[in-house]
């Protein structure tokens, strides 16, 4: 009998197969709030405006809420099996205990790519975001972009290979001042504090809703631009001090947040910005929390709201390094990858290697690759990784029952939730189709050609019963 | 039931597993763009020669937000008036559904062969 | 010559440094530890044992 201390970097009882360098359980409930949120929260200062553009504001609010609704269902599944199944790699863990090997290694791909795509979006809007500061102060050539975004994915890169305490902690800092700016720019513009200069019904006089109902559909697929990535929360489970009570409750503070923040955001932007502006991000507004502030007359809202554009940025992608290294790692902790990409550094504690491989991955996209694109990259496998979860929970409580093991949280009105995600994934799946129909076959033709890879050539190398790690009893009906 | 022994994978063929899903996923990504297949563009169907504010169908109320943001009529045309085609077909449509299902059938059915063995070996039958 | 120019070469010199100093410590790390215990970490049953302090001996 070995003497365990979660804390402990000696005796953590991570080992129970021989592990003597493992990661470091260090992070409490707030580093799992700031994860999530701080991934999702570039998402109200740049892109979920393209919604507005798709169908109109009303239609960007009715998108906002509904993909609410999807989202809150994500959470609310994702923390019951997250609370269950607590390993680095999130629900890819949960597909490899739950449906199976080839699922999950397409929800690990799905996860390292939604995130590095992500990463590379939020570099993007970094180095523009240093370019217009550039112009601003009186820069006479364009600025030189590159420099910039490689700057921002190299520190980060960076911050991650050193330990994963700092980089969260730092995230929490960031995240904290980036969300506070928006509810200072809501009381300050609203007329809480002082004069409001929302005028809502007249901007929307006439533009009600510019391309009908079918308009409101299509604004669903930036709809999820609002509160993608929060099912990143799970990748820290083999970080946090007590995964069964940290991550549910990390994890739903996160989604709450995120409501508050998207309403708000919408609720101030439509009130100022008019919606053919709004719902430009590439021509129009880049980044309407910033418009909506300059529009404000008021120096110090410019700065506060320049400065939680930049952090909700590097906050973003700060969290996506940390969370697509974790999937990939554990992939090739099981040898679904690689192997040697299952190595943690000694001293840091960090899946460094996964770290360093994916920085070159993340600069290519984020060099040569247009913004919208990176983003619909982002999205699609975002999209197919929310559609696997309710395939998930109803396999979860069918092959392990209520009381068949001990979860640390339980989600309510199963199977209504697992339902209503899978009908509100089906219509931004044709959302997506509205616009980017060649893209999505793409991806999914990708998908297909990687599965048979898998399944013919790769699956070889992993050791079959040894994979299903958890202390479970036999699944019933098998 | 014989446990399963994996082969021991070398550094080499490490490497190329490596290479060929780095070269797959930006495949994926590049290749709808050299075709010219990607994205989703706005364009303007019904141009208007001689903008105002009016003719764009702009209320007071709009165009002083649009003043303030240092646009004038001309300046503001296009971006007033470009609009999304949702025009699809019903083919198409049916396409993107097959292709979908199908894929999630293929995982569905390949993890559960993989799966019944996975619980075969850890259970032992 | 102005301001920005300079933050543009010092931002290539600082992502050429954090590179840099990743690519050293790895290349220092691989060469220091045998793969056998970088690649030594498994999932594990974190949930049962750090809730309920049962461990499998």
């Amino acid at each position: 009998m070995t003497q365990v201390d979660i804390t402990s970097p000696t005796m953590d009882g991570m080992g129970p197969h021989g592990t003597k360098v493992g990661l470091l359980r260090v992070l409490g409930p707030a580093h799992v709030w700031a994860l999530g949120v701080g991934i999702v929260l570039v998402g109200e200062y740049m892109g979920w405006n393209f919604a507005v553009g798709k169908g109109g504001a009303y239609a960007a609010l009715i998108a906002c809420w509904f993909a609410g609704i999807l989202y809150t269902c994500v959470a609310m599944i994702d923390s019951e099996v997250t609370s269950t199944v607590a390993s680095a790699g999130g629900q890819y863990t949960q597909a490899k205990h739950i449906i199976g090997p080839l699922m999950a290694f397409n929800v690990g791909l799905y996860l390292v790519f939604a995130y590095t795509m992500l990463e590379a979006a939020n570099a993007i809007t970094a180095g523009y975001l240093f370019s217009v500061v550039a112009t601003m102060s009186g820069h006479a050539d364009a600025l030189d972009q590159r420099p910039f975004i490689i700057l921002v994915i190299m520190f980060l890169a960076w911050l991650n290979y050193r330990g994963v305490l700092a980089t969260l902690t730092f995230n929490l800092v960031i995240t904290a001042i980036a969300f506070l700016a928006i509810i200072v720019l809501f009381l300050s513009t609203s007329g809480i504090l002082g004069g409001g200069i929302m005028e809502h019904a007249a901007l929307f006089e006439g533009h009600e809703l510019p391309y009908g109902w079918i308009g409101v559909l299509a604004a669903m697929h930036f709809g999820l631009w609002y509160y993608l990535g929060i099912e990143g929360t799970t990748q820290a489970a083999e970080e946090v001090r007590s995964p069964a009570r940290a991550l549910p409750f990390g994890t739903l503070a996160g989604i709450m947040t995120l409501l508050i923040a998207a309403t708000l955001t919408w609720y101030v932007c439509s009130g100022v910005l008019p919606w053919e502006f709004l719902g430009d991000g590439v021509n129009g507004s880049v980044a309407p929390l910033f418009d909506t502030a300059r529009l404000s007359g008021s120096t110090a809202l410019v700065w506060l709201l320049g400065f939680g554009t930049l952090f909700a940025t590097l906050a973003s992608a700060n969290g996506c390094i940390n969370d697509a290294s974790r999937a990939w790692f554990a992939m090739g902790r099981d040898k679904y990858l690689p192997g040697w990409f299952g190595a943690v550094h000694p001293r840091y504690r960090t899946p460094y290697r996964s770290i360093v491989f994916l920085v070159p991955i993340a600069l290519i996209f984020a060099l040569g690759a247009p913004l919208d694109q990176v983003i619909t990259f982002s999205i699609l496998s975002g999209l197919l990784g929310y559609t696997f979860m309710p395939l998930n929970i109803i396999l979860f409580r069918r092959k392990w029952p209520l009381n068949s093991i001990k979860r640390g949280y339980e989600h309510p009105f199963h199977p209504l939730p697992a339902i209503t995600l899978l009908t509100l994934c089906g219509v931004t799946f044709f959302a997506v189709f509205l616009g980017y129909g060649t893209q999505l076959v793409a991806m999914v033709g990708f998908y297909i050609v990687v599965s048979l890879w898998f399944h013919f050539w790769r699956y070889r190398f992993v050791n079959r019963g040894a994979q299903f790690t958890m202390p479970w009893p036999k699944p019933q009906g098998y | 039931m014989a446990h399963y022994q994996p082969p021991k994978q070398g550094k080499a063929s490490q490497l190329i597993d490596v290479v060929v899903l780095v070269v797959l996923t930006v495949g994926a990504l590049f290749v709808p763009l050299w075709l010219g297949l990607a994205g989703a563009a706005k364009s303007v169907t019904n141009p208007v020669t001689t903008p105002t504010w009016e003719t764009l169908g702009q209320t007071p109320a709009q165009s002083a937000k649009y003043e303030a943001l240092g646009y004038t009529p001309e300046t503001a045309h296009d971006l007033i008036l470009a609009r999304f085609d949702y025009s699809f077909s019903i083919g198409a449509l049916l396409m993107m559904i097959v292709v979908i299902v199908l894929y999630y059938v293929l995982i569905l059915r390949f993890s559960e062969v993989e799966y019944r063995e996975v619980i075969s070996e850890k259970f032992g039958e | 010559m102005d301001l920005w120019n300079w933050l543009e070469y010092g931002a290539w010199a600082l992502s050429a440094l954090f590179g840099l100093h990743m690519l050293v410590d790895w290349l220092k790390t691989d060469s220091t530890y045998s793969e056998d215990v970088l690649t030594s970490s498994r999932e594990g049953e974190l949930e049962a044992m750090a809730e309920e302090h049962k461990v499998k001996s």
